[in-house]
């Protein structure tokens, strides 16, 4: 067997990215067709992102707000809280 | 929403304190998410989303309102997580054992304390796993992957918060998925 060409990688990683142009995306999809071994590493990327956006999004705390407004320097300019 | 962010920055750059309120209650989960997704830790994340804003507010003069606002507070927090990843010492992730209890790490301390039904736990547990896989990748790849995929935001905007190249951000946000999928691919 052949060695999968190198770009085919990035290839995937551009898709993803919604970077990859029509040419390279059937060089893409016809390597994928024939090579197992790249359409699984494909779903494993596909999947890895999917885990990533299944985590849920958190709040943050009701008192948020107040703790900041809480603290801020009082006074602005020079003479507040100088970072 | 730009309008009005606009004009609650120009109340404030006036001396009016209560309008930065309203920012904070605008942007506050967002902030907050990509600190505890930086982070990996809730007290963590708040303490430093407080900070990222209470910057914002004492730096306001040189925010360019032409920029978009969001883009230069996220820059603020990111930052200020960066500093604290860098600065942390590696006995305080939550995966260290504690000491005297065999196997049992902080995250198995924190789940007993609430009573969940089973596929809740389940899922509680999945949340666990890829938050800690998440904070297993080196910082400058986490920042990117981040902001891609739990803020969904453009790579053009990830490349103005972070101040890097576009094509620097492509090459992050390829190397960060690569890890992962590496991490998480038992799962």
């Amino acid at each position: 067997m052949k060695p999968c060409p190198e770009e085919i990688i990035d290839y995937m990683h551009d898709y993803l990215d919604g970077d990859l142009n029509r040419e390279k995306e059937e060089t893409l999809k016809h390597h994928l067709q024939e090579c197992s071994e790249c359409q699984h590493h494909f779903h494993e990327l596909k999947k890895a992102i999917a885990f990533v956006q299944s985590t849920s999004h958190i709040s943050a705390s009701a008192d948020f707000t107040d703790k900041v407004m809480a603290g801020l320097p009082k006074e602005k300019k020079k003479i507040g809280v100088q970072r | 929403m730009e309008a009005l962010v606009n004009k609650r920055i120009k109340q404030v750059l006036k001396g009016d304190q209560n309008a930065f309120a309203e920012l904070v209650e605008l942007y506050k989960d967002k902030v907050f998410q990509i600190c505890f997704r930086m982070l990996g830790n809730r007290h963590e994340a708040e303490d430093i989303a407080q900070e990222a804003f209470i910057r914002a507010y004492v730096n306001i003069e040189t925010f360019n309102q032409k920029r978009k606002f969001s883009t230069w507070l996220f820059r603020i927090a990111t930052n200020l997580c960066i500093d604290r990843i860098r600065k942390k010492k590696p006995d305080y992730f939550l995966d260290a054992e504690v000491a005297g209890t065999e196997g049992l790490t902080m995250y198995s301390q924190v789940a007993a304390d609430v009573q969940l039904p089973e596929d809740e736990v389940e899922n509680m547990e999945l949340q666990e796993t890829i938050q800690k896989e998440i904070s297993k990748l080196p910082e400058k790849y986490r920042s990117v992957i981040v902001l891609k995929y739990i803020e969904e935001l453009p790579l053009q905007e990830i490349s103005e918060i972070l101040d890097l190249p576009l094509g620097t951000v492509k090459t992050r946000v390829h190397r960060g998925r690569e890890a992962l999928r590496k991490q998480l691919r038992s799962l």
